[in-house]
């Protein structure tokens, strides 16, 4: 069958982007303060992978999900009681540090060795995807880095959509400067998508797909292995909040002609 | 000892550098004077002679892989170019500015050298070492860090250096040969949006940041979403501003409420959207939207309207605080524009 | 053929799942549901009694279902003994948890009103001043008066603090770590489903159905329409609190039990405090600009002048009353790592219309008795909710024919004690154990047996003989005018306390609604009108016009410990709703809306997610709604003298904070 996938999908999981973040330098480096205390959610980017994801093994019968997560077993259960009702995958936990400060090189080549250990896997029908950058460390070249050392030469950064035609090429919209979208044909996998948005809303939660899901993801975490990054050279010099604070200038009384006056010579203010 | 490299590409004529790319021309160029070190500017053009021509006066060794291969912004090819660029240069340090190409393949390149990278560089420093600067968290920690190892590719981010300019000269680059690769895809083209729906227009000297607070229930208990599209449209046009918008404004058509028909996810700033740079900045109707906006870090000179006298996510962030309805303020401030153009 | 809960819902495709065991919400009490369960399948998984029944050759499916988005998420900081929490955990080492310690030490202290503003009677003012007279020389200070000894009812010596967003979290990972337990965070219960035999007047129930998704705010369906699935089970374990909808329904259906009500609540509203880390900081609370200096002046009662505070060790509890206003009881809990949970409790017998709870805690920490310590913090999170503090009155129907309901819904909460973590958590393990029996005695889930099994247990056990106890310890709140309930109250809960329930103050409680009272409002509801439009026009809220007309003083914002109530809900809790869900509050007699005066619902709304209507209906965003279900009971009109014109029901989202 042409469009049978594999489709792996490589998803962080971060401090739920509405907590008040506060970093803090232990003995293993920076990090969070109350890291492990942190709502945690699926990364918003990977998240919307995931769902293209599970959309396009969705329409493409046969096709398998996998989603591969690096993170603290307890961040990565925690995150699963609420993603596993959204998408059916086979959960690939890893144990490791969770957070933005671990090297990106190190933690591509642990998922690149997970990726290239997972049984059934069909390299030649893969399709790698991930966000194109985290809510962590926001570097955007791990799914890079991944797919170099699986071999994958068609990458695809910032992608809104994937459209798959019959003979197994594809269509992908990436975002590049200026609002634009960038549209290249891609003869087959494996390809390496590197998600933003994409355009399907959240799914709904489906208990039936969590309870599913469920009965494999808790074995999964049970033994989920354990991966230590290497720093890999890289040094910390400085990690600390914005310090700037600016003097505002609060105008309670000012009439909306008045305002709008002053808005007028400030937009015309070289 | 280091040695730079600054890889620079030309943007949809072939022919001429990107400014993102002579941003990064400026920032290697300071970086090596400041070591001491030998600069290389490698190129990545379809014709990439005239490209280099403004890069005549700067000194440097310009190298350059070219060709009809290499117009078009792809993984395989762009990742064997630059590839080849970094050998020819062999460099320790590979400066690239963040554009969507570079984005797309240093990391690839930079594995293939058996190196490491950095992305979203807001600063060098050090004079001993290199010492850059870059956010986490969405721009809400920011760190300093080094590396040890090289070559040591560092992307950074646009409006971080001002772009080099100079008068086009005859410019020596030797040209590269790139092996190519098995090429199994192929760039159709773009998209953008009809030439008055676009709203995003990262070279605009302004952001206009709208907030779920345009379609909420105003005082007379209504919604008013077509007006508020007509103002901030009206705004837009008058003064070519960029739209940036918080999150919760994109997502309200998830609820069946009424939204603004113009804004996609593209518009989204801050948290889980795009990192905008811009001179001024206009935020309107964002209260309580901070933690999704924080966009706003990188806009120099920053204004809002909100209703709310004790917002204090404005306070501290921005430098003008309006207390008013911000509806009457932007018809007004429409209607003077117009005048003015008038 | 499946059952519904509302004969009038049009047909629809709906999922249904069996499961064996169907939880609605994930609290303490669900917490010792589960653990108990696990733990007895754990000693032998082959047991042939938690084989499943839906699923054979399966163990037990039990799946919970909980409104938050997360496990962790909108809970409060606790003192509790914690005695069932270690009967389960024996080897319990709270260092495990995040922000628990042990009780260290504990404070009692009637606190004096240094501003003058708080709704004193004549007489309380009277005692207010003996006690300024011969105060210092009982050791008066700071305007608060410590009792010399912890009475024992309220001693939680040998407990522990928490922050039950972590203790949840921690034993939710424990349960699902089991794989007996699957726990749905995100996933709010419509109600409970009766068993099909006579669909409308059922009394078996048959499991629970989720909310509806991808609807608009009315409930219709729009894009991406999902209805709720019905998860069918033979047991339904019902712990979704004071305000969940499937304990409201079932109440609903099956009414109380011949003379109880649920007419008694209390908002509890909690700031968590990051106290400065340099405790030098801590200066003489005569230095503090946040004091009346006028009030100070006339009452010269400054403790520690010119020293320094030692910090507050974790593990300190106290526990206030007197202020801000007699009726408010508030604590204070220290954590580790410098966190402080501090909070009141406005209950529903304040009677004033015009009532606030955030304005009011805002007050509570400047009392000079906590601001020295507190001042230069931090608001890390806050949050709120309702507890149903009928006690033992409020009991519901505990058991029946597929079901048993546990927890604080089913009126385990000691009001004598202000104890309800612990009771909540007995009274799941109660069930538990007794869930355990029936499945190892293959007897089915009958209101006979359950009764025999849970209820048995749970009257034999300390929450019953507690909640006797504590039955009418209140009821002396109930009596006399305004702001004089507090001498009257004190005494009963004094009487109550010392002779073990034996002794207490009789009382006719009326409906919540009734007990807002227009004739006791302090403000006139022409003045009250005016007030509400200058506040909506000037983008303020109504509770801080309310306070400040009524002789409160304006609030010193810091942006840091003192913020606004909208920029609380982002700094502390960070409310959010996920899209696809109707409005859980609905107003149900737009005339009766219409025609209200006061609407203590817009005033006391912990998120102020019920704003002023143009039609005078009001407002209500579920996007700022925080879950409190403080709207339920703080509204003072009734479409037919038994419910208020406020319904709750169920909603997905709420506070997004684990450190509550």
């Amino acid at each position: 069958m042409a469009n049978l996938l594999h489709i792996v999908v490589c998803a962080g999981v971060v401090p739920d982007p509405l907590q008040t973040l506060e970093p803090v330098t232990g003995p293993a480096g920076p990090g969070l303060k109350n890291e492990m205390v942190l709502p945690a959610v699926l990364d918003p980017w990977a998240a919307c992978a995931l769902y293209e994801a599970a959309n396009l093994a969705a329409k493409n019968p046969g096709s398998k999900l996998w989603l591969v997560s690096l993170g603290s077993k307890a961040k990565l259960q925690q995150v699963m009681m609420t993603i596993a009702q959204k998408a059916a995958f086979e959960l690939v936990p890893i144990d490791g540090p969770i957070g933005g400060f671990p090297d990106a090189h190190s933690t591509a080549a642990v998922l690149a060795e997970t990726i290239a250990a997972l049984p059934g896997l069909d390299r030649s029908k893969l399709l790698l995807f991930g966000g194109w950058e985290s809510a962590t460390r926001g570097a955007g070249v791990t799914l890079q880095l991944v797919g170099e050392r699986l071999g994958i030469t068609d990458q695809f950064q910032g992608v809104d959509q994937i459209d798959l035609r019959e003979d197994g090429s594809f269509e992908v919209l990436e975002r590049v400067e200026g609002g634009k979208h960038q549209l290249s044909v891609c003869a087959g996998t494996p390809a390496v998508l590197g998600w933003a948005t994409g355009n399907l809303a959240e799914p709904r939660n489906n208990p039936q797909v969590g309870m599913t899901n469920m009965r494999t993801i808790m074995p999964a975490l049970a033994k989920a292995k354990a991966a230590k990054l290497e720093a890999n050279g890289l040094r910390y010099l400085s990690v600390s909040l914005p310090k700037q604070q600016r003097t505002t200038r609060v105008e309670k009384n000012l009439s909306p002609d008045e305002i709008a006056a002053e808005l007028v010579e400030w937009i015309g203010a070289e | 000892m280091e040695t730079i490299l600054v890889l620079a590409h030309a943007d949809e004529t072939g022919s001429a550098l990107t400014r993102a790319s002579l941003e990064a021309v400026t920032a290697g160029l300071e970086l090596a004077a400041r070591l001491s070190a030998p600069v290389t500017i490698g190129i990545l053009a379809a014709d990439a002679a005239t490209a280099a021509s403004v890069l005549a006066s700067t000194g440097a060794r310009l190298l350059a892989v070219s060709g009809e291969a290499f117009a078009q912004a792809r993984y395989a090819t762009d990742a064997a170019a630059c590839e080849a660029l970094c050998r020819a240069a062999q460099a320790t340090i590979v400066l690239a500015p963040g554009t969507s190409r570079f984005t797309r393949v240093a990391a690839g390149v930079a594995h293939r050298l058996g190196g490491f990278i950095d992305t979203h560089i807001t600063a060098l420093s050090g004079t001993e070492t290199v010492e850059v600067s870059r956010w986490f968290y969405r721009q809400r920690v920011e760190a300093v860090l080094s590396r040890d190892a090289r070559p040591w590719f560092l992307l950074l981010d646009a409006g971080t250096h001002v772009a080099f300019a100079a008068e086009p000269a005859t410019a020596q680059v030797e040209q590269v040969a790139v092996q190519l690769p098995e090429i199994h895809t192929t760039v159709s083209g773009f998209r953008a949006p009809a030439e008055d729906a676009q709203t995003i227009r990262p070279d605009a000297k302004m952001l206009f940041v709208a907030g779920a607070g345009w379609t909420k229930k105003q005082p007379d208990g209504q919604i008013h979403a077509a007006e508020a599209g007509e103002l901030i449209l009206g705004f837009l046009h008058a003064t070519s501003s960029s739209l940036g918008s918080s999150k919760s404004l994109v997502d309200q058509g998830g609820e069946g409420e009424p939204v603004l028909p113009f804004l996609t996810h593209m518009n989204q700033i801050g948290q889980t959207g795009a990192t905008p740079r811009h001179a001024k900045g206009l935020s309107t109707c964002c209260h309580g939207e901070e933690p999704h906006v924080v966009g706003w870090r990188f806009i120099a000179d920053r204004r809002a309207i909100s209703l709310d006298p004790n917002c204090g996510w404005t306070r501290g962030k921005a430098d003008v605080v309006y207390i008013a309805d911000a509806f009457p303020v932007m018809a007004k401030v429409n209607a003077l524009l117009e005048a003015k153009k008038a | 053929m499946e059952a519904t809960t509302s004969s009038a819902a049009p047909e629809i495709d709906r999922q249904t799942m069996e499961v064996d065991i169907a939880c609605a919400g994930f609290g303490p009490a669900m917490g010792g549901f589960l653990s108990t369960l696990t733990s007895a399948w754990t000693e032998n998984p082959a047991d042939p009694a938690f084989e499943s029944k839906v699923a054979p050759g399966m163990p037990l499916q039990v799946l919970c279902y909980e409104r938050a988005d997360d496990i962790s998420s909108g809970v409060s900081g606790v003192v509790t003994q914690a005695k069932a929490i270690r009967s389960s955990f024996p080897a319990l080492d709270p260092a495990e948890i995040p922000m628990a310690v042990p009780v260290k030490s504990e404070r009692v202290m009637y606190l004096l009103d240094p501003i003058g503003a708080s709704r004193r009677s004549l007489i309380l003012r009277a005692a207010d001043a003996l006690l300024r007279c011969f105060g210092p020389m009982l050791g008066l200070r700071d305007h608060a008066f410590t009792l010399p000894w912890t009475p024992g009812f309220l001693n939680k010596h040998g407990g522990l603090v928490l922050g039950i967003g972590q203790f949840n979290q921690w034993v939710g990972a424990q349960l699902m770590a089991s794989g007996l337990v699957q726990i749905w965070p995100g996933s709010p219960v419509a109600g409970p489903l009766f068993s099909e035999e006579a669909e409308n007047k059922s009394k078996k129930v048959a499991g629970l159905r989720l909310a509806d998704q991808g609807v608009d705010k009315s409930g219709a369906p729009t894009d991406g329409f999902m209805a709720g699935m019905d998860v069918r089970a033979e047991l339904t374990v019902v712990g979704d609190g004071p305000v969940g909808a499937v304990g409201q329904a079932l109440d609903e259906r099956l009414g109380l039990p011949q003379g109880h009500a649920r007419r008694e609540w209390a908002l509890g509203m909690k700031f968590l405090i990051e106290l400065p880390q340099d405790p030098s900081n801590l200066e003489d609370p005569s230095n503090s600009e946040a004091l009346n200096t006028e009030a100070l002046a006339k009452d010269k009662v400054i403790a520690n002048a010119g020293g320094k505070l030692s910090p507050l060790q974790p593990g300190t509890v106290w526990h206030s009353f007197g202020y801000p206003e007699p009726e408010i009881f508030g604590f204070l809990y220290v954590h580790p790592d410098r966190l402080v949970s501090v909070g009141i409790f406005v209950p529903s017998w304040l009677t004033d219309p015009s009532r606030t709870a955030y304005r009011y805690l805002q007050h509570y920490i400047q009392h000079p008795a906590l601001w020295p310590y507190l001042k230069n913090g931090t608001l890390r999170s806050w949050g709120a909710k309702s507890l149903e503090e009928s006690g033992r009155h409020g009991e519901p129907f505990l058991t029946g024919d597929g079901f048993a309901r546990i927890g604080e819904g089913s009126g385990s909460t000691n009001m004598l004690t202000g104890s309800g973590v612990d009771e909540a958590w007995a009274t799941g393990t109660q069930l538990g154990e007794a869930v355990v029996e029936l499945l190892r005695a293959g007897k089915p889930f009958t209101q006979k047996n359950l009764a025999a099994s849970y209820e048995a247990r749970r009257r034999a056990s300390w929450v019953e003989r507690g909640a006797r106890e504590a039955e009418n310890a209140r009821n002396g709140f109930q009596n006399g005018p305004r702001g004089s309930s507090m001498i009257k109250g004190m005494i009963g809960m004094a009487l109550a306390g010392l002779t073990g329930g034996k002794l207490s103050l009789k009382a006719q409680i009326p409906p919540a609604h009734k007990q807002i009272a227009p004739s006791a409002a302090s403000l006139r509801p022409e003045r009250v009108a005016e007030l509400a439009q200058a506040a909506q026009a000037g983008g303020r809220p109504l509770h801080d016009a309310l306070l400040t007309e009524r002789g409160w003083p304006e609030i010193e914002l810091d942006g840091r410990l003192l913020v606004t109530q909208q920029d609380a809900l982002l700094m502390g809790g960070k409310v959010q709703a996920m899209a696809g869900f109707a409005d859980h509050v609905i107003f149900r007699d737009s005339a009766l809306c219409a025609a209200c005066t006061h609407k203590t619902c817009v005033a006391m709304c912990s998120g102020q997610a019920i704003t002023h209507g143009p039609d005078g209906v009001p407002l209500f965003e579920r996007e700022k709604c925080v879950h409190c279900g403080g709207c339920l009971w703080n509204c003072g009109q009734s479409p037919d003298g038994v419910h208020s014109n406020i319904d709750f029901r169920a909603g997905s989202g709420g506070l997004h904070s684990a450190e509550n």
